[in-house]
């Protein structure tokens, strides 16, 4: 009998199988395992990601949601609550106004890829895109170098699940409550100090006269956070393993290096990192022949909507020439993510300076080390050996 | 389906049968429809889906939010009376046979 449970190592591994399974047989699926259900095809991702109304995000919207988040966050909360959260911060992610954080992006790519020059192997995550995320992250909130590592390894680890339990385990529940903390007194020392940046404004913005909610401050910074470091970390060691394993594609970006953008996007079309995220019914909703019940949760799955044949031809093929339009791989609609023009930014900037100094370059690994995550897929460890 | 016809800045007409709750956006992007960026993936947080809205149908639309009429302060291309981003319209029967003309730049 056919399974899917988004905590098996397995599943962390290679979901695409599954997926297909799921898309062709079950596109509206019961996962014991995981408590919800599962939609796979494109056309139902996006339907349910217009539809806030019905596919609520207020419950929690990580597949294995941490305790506390849900309705205190962007990603956690429905309109209109979301909006005016969202209004608060949006204006600085916006494409245009994070032009003045080019340069700065780019001497930290500079100086992060000077570090491996000469080496024969290296691991990309931990000798390259590991520093470079989480100094680009501390750049654009103004926090103080000292805590980057803990900052990154916290974050890493707050997104993960235990694959037995199919839970969050004590060590990601620690990890969390460190990042609260590290967030509560990045906070408090704005408010002590305010500077003309993000964490500033946002700690002391009033909406109609309201302050926000202390603790909409605490966990959309902690997000914020965790997002800047973990879900960049993993897009950007997604598209380099891509670009490792596709010779022909690696090859013409680092000729023309204006193809880039491309091969980002196809990228975040082919496996995004942001495999999985969930919605909770607020009706009863019936879909492909299932009646799925008020209050029941359902897991939208980006990764595979992305490789729905029904929409992407030959979708398993890493297309440079595909140019892939209205793609989930940053999700959609109103909980799209905040981050799309910093991270599209961030990573054409690191590899067009990594590939300076690194052009050719193949994966050591047979097996990845993949993250334990129900939500996110990248590796914990990539290996590349220099050409 | 609600049907809706897109002219892409070359002047191509490509017209189009919307799901119904689906943005004009997702329409568009879903199907090959050119010029429309959609940066920010339906967030109303990137003005790059921006297309002047025509014929009988625009009238029937209910009028942009706080939100759109905010970020319309930021299309690239020339702001119309008529300047919507597509990802805040809908598809539905009250706006079958709407006319979205692509402006010709988005960024």
């Amino acid at each position: 009998m056919f399974s899917f449970d988004p905590y098996s190592p397995a599943v962390d591994a290679d979901p695409f199988p599954y997926y297909k399974r799921l898309r062709d047989e079950f596109p509206c699926f019961w996962s014991r395992e995981a408590g919800m259900w599962v939609l796979s095809r494109y056309a139902d991702v996006v339907s349910a990601l217009g539809n806030w109304q019905t596919y609520s995000s207020a419950k929690g919207n990580l597949m294995t949601e941490l305790p506390n988040r849900a309705g205190a966050t962007l990603g956690t909360t429905d309109p209109p609550r979301h909006d005016r959260l969202r209004g608060l911060i949006q204006h600085a992610f916006m494409k245009r106004n994070l032009e003045s954080l080019a340069d700065p992006i780019r001497d930290i790519a500079k100086a992060s890829v000077a570090e491996i020059a000469g080496e024969k192997t290296f691991d990309f995550i931990e000798d390259f895109s590991a520093k470079f995320t989480v100094r680009v992250l501390f750049a654009a909130l103004g926090l103080p170098m000292g805590d980057e590592t803990t900052v990154r390894e916290k974050a890493v680890l707050m997104v993960q699940s235990d694959p037995h339990t199919r839970n969050k385990g004590p060590e990601h529940i620690a990890a969390y409550n460190w990042m609260q903390d590290y967030a509560a007194n990045v906070i408090a020392e704005r408010r002590k100090n305010p500077q003309n940046d993000l964490i500033s404004h946002f700690s002391m913005a009033e909406i109609d006269g309201d302050r926000l909610d202390e603790r909409e401050v605490l966990l959309t910074t902690t997000t914020l956070i965790m997002a800047g470091v973990e879900s960049l970390g993993g897009f950007m060691s997604m598209f380099a393993l891509n670009l490792a394993d596709h010779h022909d594609v690696r090859r013409a970006v680092v000729a023309d290096p204006s193809l880039v953008p491309d091969a980002i996007e196809e990228s975040l079309r082919y496996n995004t990192s942001a495999q999985r995220f969930r919605r909770c019914l607020t009706k009863d909703t019936e879909l492909h022949g299932q009646t799925m019940r008020e209050g029941d949760f359902v897991c939208l799955a980006y990764g595979s909507a992305n490789r729905d044949e029904r929409q992407f031809p030959n979708p398993d093929v890493y297309d440079l020439a595909r140019k892939p339009k209205g793609h989930v791989g940053f999700g959609g609609s109103v909980h799209a993510c905040l981050g799309t023009a910093v991270a599209r930014m961030s990573v054409k900037i690191a590899m067009e300076e990594f590939h300076k100094v690194v052009p050719d370059y193949v994966r050591v690994q047979e097996q990845l080390p993949w993250m334990p995550s129900s939500t996110f897929r990248s590796p914990l460890r990539l290996d590349l050996a220099v050409q | 389906m609600v049907g809706v016809v897109f002219i892409e800045p070359a002047g191509g007409e490509v017209e189009l049968d919307a799901t119904e709750g689906w943005s004009l956006m997702q329409v568009a992007t879903s199907q090959g429809v050119e010029g429309i960026d959609a940066e920010c993936g339906g967030s109303c947080a990137c003005a790059t889906c921006h297309c002047y809205v025509e014929g009988e149908a625009a009238a029937a639309l209910p009028p942009p939010s706080e939100a759109e009429l905010a970020m319309l302060e930021h299309v690239v291309a020339e702001r119309r009376p008529s300047s919507r981003l597509s990802c805040q319209i809908k598809a539905a029967p009250t706006i079958d046979g709407l006319i979205l003309r692509v402006a010709e730049t988005q960024s």
